[in-house]
């Protein structure tokens, strides 16, 4: 009864959140924010979860571990939808090197410094300390492109350059991937070779998936049918992968990819269908990361600053570097390390997954620490990124030559 | 056809896959999702290879369920199957709901008393044989055989009144499967709701006999309290539910399908709780709303289609995965006896007291009211909990009868209509 009344719940608030009069930026300038970016869920999660209100037990949230599944698995094909190929191939090199930089700074300014507390407080082999303080460096490197986005269709950025910083944000991800793809091999199984194999299983898995559900799609013309399948198909991976004890953001991501890649001309129609879906699959998750917090953790709220400021450090300097590198060939802004402050969805995916994999003490803390980072980056990302498009309004565009198959 | 069959058998291929994949696992994670989405695609091209070979696409949702679950290939675990009984109690609001918009006042003037004079006599006859024949069959049933004769006959009344239940879920799903309108259709649907109204309230007065006979003694207030409660309580639930998606369909106006099966979650799950019939109130919303106010009635059962077909698939996959093939084999002989028995006097009913304006009716009728299914086994579960000493191997009696009503059920609920000649389009979007 418990799970049902809080599911009646997250629909109420739902329809809160979609409401035009919360989403008004003139009103409620915060709460317009934390609804548009889904992370009022996250809150209200953790407010109702066994740590604070106990309105969901920690058998409740046992319960809805399929639901857990089932958004992850969502969120990975929805990934692995918006990956194409032929995109990925034109992008000059300069780009990639860009993302890297930007990344991999912040991933760095967080997970060395942030490796030897992890180690030293937990007591914990050197292997686990080093996997969480990874995956703690690769949330950190993640960044949201959303305000980019809003910026440039609300006329208050030029597009070119908020598309270069989305561009940027969703290179980012591949980079969170594959760092989750290392935390897992280290931390998932008895030995890494064992967790590599883990990972592996779980590729093939979606890529098995993925083939499978463009085949049953194929041919398929009335639309109730096709979402059917599709939902099915959702379901049976991240459902396989649970089933399986393997990561089911991977699995997705293989399966979408996998369908992107094979799905011919029916790919576009299933990620419209799908993207229906996507935003109430999202909330839930959300809620359902946030009921998972641990708010009593001490150590963890005192690992909270150093995260944070550690990530921002990285973000800047990462910020300069790669605007040093692709200056030329994005139209990226000034001060784009403020831009990069706020964080996307993935990395609450990532630390879920691993919190889920990967159960115990460690990965409780690195999930409670960046669900909070998470919570805070988003309330500050807005006002840095105001600092961009104030340094951008003073400075005129560089207008810089477009790059062959640029994000415009 | 062909390419659905390929289909399918590619699904099962893959799924038991899966399972052999797990083998390498020590421990296994949740296979609620994994059961839920195997379910769904399986029952979905099975449903195709079903209407290619002239049966009803619900047959083949059934026989994919058995075939997959865990009682026969064991490609699903059994643990996955229990997880979905949201899913279950969801499928049953909805298909109540679109049942309710059909019932318009006019029909229930038109033809109310003769639905329920028939539905009477039917459900008497029936109630009747079955009554007899368990009684008859006392030494030879284990639950029965160490009974006093007063407790022997209770128990007798209790579980004929549980045998006597129709499927309304089976013949609406049918219904719209095949498009099917006219007098014929209108007149089988009413008898199997009202008929399962009769079921209810007669199963609550046994239950109070059956416990009176254990030593409980015989609580008149207590039987009319908790019959009144499950019928007037559920009538006005669904009444409070109308209203609110009648606001919400005029102020809000979007998203209706999602709105619905959110609030069809509510209810199945919140009237289970409250000891409410889901059935019930979802039945009562329907036909106040078409009552109230057609249009949104009318839009309530489009929008119920475009949303229903994952959710009826994935209902009828999963009944037929959790159908107890061991159960037929254990208590087998005394069910299929029953089923016989139970088939010939509704037979005997329809041909007998059906009205005799409409020759179909005599003719066809029975066939309509054979299928079983959600209600039978509430039913069922209701009895094993509340009568721990018997009540798990009645359970297991009436699991295996419905096992054997739900792979003949729709096969003749379809032939029924199909001779009445009311059936339009065998292909309606969106149909079970």
């Amino acid at each position: 009864m418990q799970v049902l009344l809080v599911l009646l719940a997250i629909a109420a608030l739902s329809l809160l959140a979609s409401s035009r009069t919360v989403l008004d930026p003139g009103r409620f300038p915060a709460l317009a924010q934390l609804a548009a970016s889904g992370l009022l869920f996250l809150a209200f999660g953790a407010v109702m979860g066994p740590d604070a209100l106990r309105l969901l037990s920690w058998k409740d949230l046992a319960a809805l571990r399929p639901l857990l599944a089932l958004g992850l698995g969502m969120a990975g094909v929805m990934i692995g939808l918006n990956l194409e190929p032929r995109l990925l191939r034109l992008l000059p090199r300069e780009v990639y090197a860009a993302a890297l930089a930007h990344a991999g700074t912040a991933f760095l300014w967080v997970a060395l410094p942030l490796a030897g507390p992890l180690l030293f407080t937990m007591g914990l082999p050197p292997g686990a300390a080093v996997a969480a303080a990874a995956l703690l460096g690769a949330s950190a490197s993640l960044s949201s492109g959303h305000f980019a986005v809003l910026g440039y269709r609300s006329g208050r950025m030029e597009r070119r350059r908020g598309l270069s910083v989305a561009l940027l944000t969703m290179l980012d991800d591949a980079v969170g991937l594959g760092v989750l793809v290392l935390a897992l091999a280290f931390g998932a199984a008895a030995n890494p070779l064992e967790g590599l194999g883990l990972v592996a299983l779980a590729l093939l898995l979606g890529m098995a998936c993925g083939a499978l559900l463009a085949f049953l799609m194929h041919g398929i013309k009335d639309q109730g049918e096709l979402m059917a399948v599709l939902l099915g198909g959702v379901a049976l991976v991240s459902g396989a992968a649970a089933y399986l004890r393997v990561s089911a953001l991977l699995a997705g991501v293989a399966c979408g990819a996998t369908l992107a890649l094979v799905g011919s001309r029916a790919v576009e129609q299933a990620a419209r269908m799908l993207g229906r879906f996507e935003r109430p699959s999202y909330l839930l998750l959300v809620f359902l990361v946030g009921a998972h917090v641990h708010a009593r953790d001490v150590m963890a709220w005192a690992l909270l600053p150093a995260y944070l400021g550690l990530r921002f450090l990285g973000k800047v300097l990462g910020g300069a570097l790669a605007q040093r590198i692709a200056g030329n060939t994005l139209a990226l802004p000034p001060r784009l390390g403020y831009a990069l402050i706020s964080q996307g969805g993935l990395a609450l995916c990532l630390v879920v997954e691993y919190l889920t994999l990967v159960p115990g003490p460690l990965s409780q803390r690195v999930f409670d620490v960046v669900v909070a980072g998470a919570f805070v980056n988003e309330v500050l990302g807005s006002r840095a990124f105001r600092h961009v498009l104030e340094s951008t309004s003073e400075q005129a565009p560089t207008g810089t030559p477009q790059a062959p198959g640029g994000p415009s | 056809m062909k390419g659905a069959l390929l289909r399918l058998l590619l699904l099962v291929v893959v799924l038991a896959a899966i399972g052999r994949a797990q083998v390498w696992r020590v421990d296994a994670g949740t296979s609620v999702t994994l059961a839920a989405g195997a379910l769904l695609l399986c029952g979905l091209f099975a449903g195709k290879v079903a209407k290619g070979i002239g049966l009803p696409r619900l047959t083949g949702y059934l026989l994919v369920g058995v075939a997959v679950g865990p009682y026969a290939l064991g490609f699903i675990p059994g643990a996955g199957v229990k997880g979905l009984e949201l899913v279950k109690g969801l499928a049953v609001s909805l298909i109540a709901l679109v049942a309710g918009t059909e019932l318009q006042l006019g029909l229930i003037r038109r033809v109310g008393t003769k639905v329920a004079a028939l539905c009477a006599a039917v459900c008497g006859v029936t109630f009747l044989a079955i009554f007899g024949a368990l009684f008859a069959l006392k030494p030879l049933l284990p639950f029965l055989a160490p009974m006093s004769v007063p407790q022997a006959l209770a128990v007798s009344a209790l579980v004929a009144s549980v045998v006597v239940s129709f499927s309304p879920t089976v013949t609406i799903a049918i219904v719209q499967e095949t498009s099917a309108r006219g007098s014929f259709t209108e007149f089988l649907m009413a008898l199997v709701i009202i008929g399962d109204l009769l079921v209810m309230v007669g199963f609550a007065v046994a239950a109070g006999l059956t416990r009176a006979s254990f030593g409980g003694g015989l609580d008149l207030w207590g039987l009319l309290r908790e019959v009144g409660w499950e019928l007037f309580g559920s009538v006005v639930v669904g009444g409070v539910l109308a209203v609110a998606m009648l606001v919400y369909m005029r102020q809000v106006k979007r998203e209706l399908p999602l709105f619905l099966v959110g609030l069809c979650f509510a209810s199945a799950e919140g009237g289970a709780r409250l000891h409410l019939s889901p059935l019930l109130v979802s039945l009562a919303a329907g036909a106040l709303i078409a009552n109230l106010d057609e249009r949104e009635g009318e839009r309530i059962h489009h929008a119920i289609q475009r949303a229903g077909l994952p959710i009826f698939a994935l209902f009828f996959a999963a009944s037929g995965a959790g159908l107890k093939l061991n159960a037929l084999m254990t208590v087998g002989p005394a069910a299929l006896l029953l089923v016989a028995l139970r088939a010939v006097a509704i037979y005997g009913s329809c041909r007998r007291f059906a009205p005799v304006e409409d020759v179909r009716l005599r003719r066809y009728l029975w066939m309509g009211l054979i299928s079983q299914a959600g209600v039978t086994f509430g039913l069922a579960a209701l009895i094993s909990r509340t009568f721990p000493d018997f009540g798990p191997q009645v359970e297991v009696l009436i699991v295996a009868m419905i096992t054997a009503h739900e792979l003949i059920g729709p096969v003749l609920t379809r032939r029924a209509l199909q001779r009445s000649g009311e059936i339009h389009s065998e292909d309606a979007p969106g149909a079970a």
